[in-house]
């Protein structure tokens, strides 16, 4: 399952990118497209805003099939204090925008992608992932309502991500 | 330059995971029996934007259910009765969907008659339910070289036209009995009587019909091809208002249909029924949105007609193909 998060995650990542490439974020001094999991992260107490926090919550595996399938909740926040030019005013439309970018990030067809495994690619290692035999595919995002905490605008959305266990995948 | 092979073990065969059908229709010529034939061995894997010819794209539909009425009958024998053998005492399958999209086409065949357009009227045309007497036609330029997007009706004619407007291109009614309509069958005329002998009649009927999106040098250039491809210089152009259809008639479509779900596994299932006729009136389903928001989508029922399978001579209502995705264990 982890194979599929991490599928999803740079999916979504490099989706986001090329819907929107200025949405950016510096995060322990480097400069990257503005999507991260919480859990691969430090952990935190801020709330990084005009960027995009996935949290991996709800998991169920259905075993009843030749390959169990699991259906995994990937939460995405996001926040904007508005454009402080712009004394903030813009928010609701910095919101909206990020609004925009999701719905075309996970929307856009097609909804699946070869799973891949990125344990030989990490640490900078320069390899490639390895492909994998079945696909993570996804649903359309469920968003929730935009909440006020002072000045900051918060939204969580919610896509429900299912992949197939496959042999000897952990 | 050498080669790598890497081995990679057979994935087992899940179930198809969907999430939507996409329709397409073809023509069947109605006066041959003939309909348009599908083989998913040869153009299976098409892209689903990009059907191969002649299939028209319908776009995207929900609620698709198709139905087998087929009956199998016991053969008994003895006292008491045992069953000796099976036979199938009856061949029968429905399919029932809702289009995502309104069109010509979706009206056409979730219509359970003629589906027809309203012809813009003649000055002073008394009122009629599927429109009254027709305007005047525009002729295309003899030896225009018309496209099937691109009308050539000359310079001065061309002044009647405005951006935006859809017409029906397809030839005069001069006494035709039988199928009727360029591309498609859209009618069936008994006698020039049952049609008052309108001039405008095919073209009234004809899902021959497209979108003025630019005029230039004479010539109306269309959004989308025609459906009967380009048309010979005796064709003449009336614009329209829209469509309409109605409850009643005699005549049933009929329409080569196929119906492809793409698995996200990277499987794909394909229905094909070579032969469809509407098997219901008119209809549309309301999906509520919010509040007073209600969506409406054409729904359409049909019922399959035998064709004969090649291979063996077997009469068959439709074949459903399956194509694994990659590596897939079968």
């Amino acid at each position: 399952m982890q194979n599929a998060r991490d599928t999803f995650y740079v999916t979504l990542r490099d989706r986001l990118a090329a819907v929107n490439p200025a949405r950016t974020m510096v995060l322990r001094g480097v400069v990257r497209p503005g999507v991260l999991v919480e859990e691969n992260e430090l952990a935190s107490a801020a709330v990084p805003v005009n960027a995009f926090c996935l949290r991996w919550t709800g998991l169920s595996v259905d075993a009843q099939g030749p390959l169990p399938l699991a259906a995994m909740t990937c939460e995405i926040s996001y926040a904007t204090d508005g454009d402080s030019g712009n004394g903030g005013m813009d928010r609701g439309r910095l919101l909206s925008a990020m609004d925009a970018e999701l719905v075309a990030a996970v929307s856009a067809a097609p909804q699946s992608v070869t799973k891949r495994n990125y344990v030989g690619a990490a640490a900078g290692s320069g390899l490639a992932p390895v492909a994998m035999g079945t696909n993570v595919f996804w649903g359309d995002a469920a968003f929730g309502a935009a909440v006020v905490n002072g000045e900051r605008l918060e939204r969580v959305a919610v896509v429900e991500v299912f992949c197939y266990q496959e042999a000897g995948e952990l | 330059m050498s080669t790598t092979v890497t081995a990679v073990g057979l994935v087992g065969a899940a179930a198809p995971v969907t999430r939507r059908v996409r329709a397409y229709f073809a023509p069947v010529n109605r006066a041959a029996g003939a309909p348009t034939v599908f083989d998913a061995a040869q153009m299976g894997t098409f892209a689903l934007n990009a059907p191969p010819v002649p299939w028209v794209d319908l776009g995207w539909c929900t609620k698709f259910a198709r139905k087998s009425e087929t009956k199998i009958g016991a053969l008994t024998t003895g006292a008491p009765a045992v069953v000796q053998s099976q036979v199938v005492t009856q061949m029968e399958a429905t399919v029932q969907l809702e289009f995502e999209s309104w069109g010509k086409l979706q009206l056409a065949l979730a219509a359970g008659s003629q589906q027809m357009n309203l012809l813009q009227t003649a000055t002073g045309a008394a009122a009629n339910g599927s429109g009254g007497t027709a305007a005047q036609a525009v002729p295309l330029a003899a030896g225009s070289g018309s496209t099937a997007t691109s009308l050539n009706v000359g310079a001065a004619a061309v002044a009647q036209f405005q951006v935006g407007q859809l017409v029906s291109v397809d030839e005069d009614y001069v006494a035709q009995v039988g199928f009727v309509g360029s591309g498609v069958s859209a009618a069936y005329v008994s006698s020039p009587a049952s049609v008052g002998g309108d001039i405008n009649y095919i073209r009234r009927v004809s899902l021959n019909v497209g979108r003025v999106v630019s005029i230039a040098n004479g010539a109306l250039q269309l959004g989308a091809p025609l459906l009967a491809g380009a048309p010979p210089s005796g064709m003449q152009v009336s614009p329209l208002m829209g469509f309409v259809d109605r409850e009643g008639g005699g005549f049933f479509q009929e329409w080569s249909g196929l119906f492809v779900m793409d698995g996200e596994q990277g499987d794909r299932v394909i229905y094909h029924y070579p032969r469809l006729q509407a098997m219901q009136g008119s209809a549309e389903v309301a999906e509520a949105l919010a509040g007073p928001l209600e969506k409406m989508k054409l729904a359409g029922a049909f019922r399959a007609l035998p064709v004969k399978d090649a291979n063996d001579g077997e009469m068959v209502l439709c074949f459903r193909s399956y194509l694994p995705g990659a590596m897939r264990a079968v």
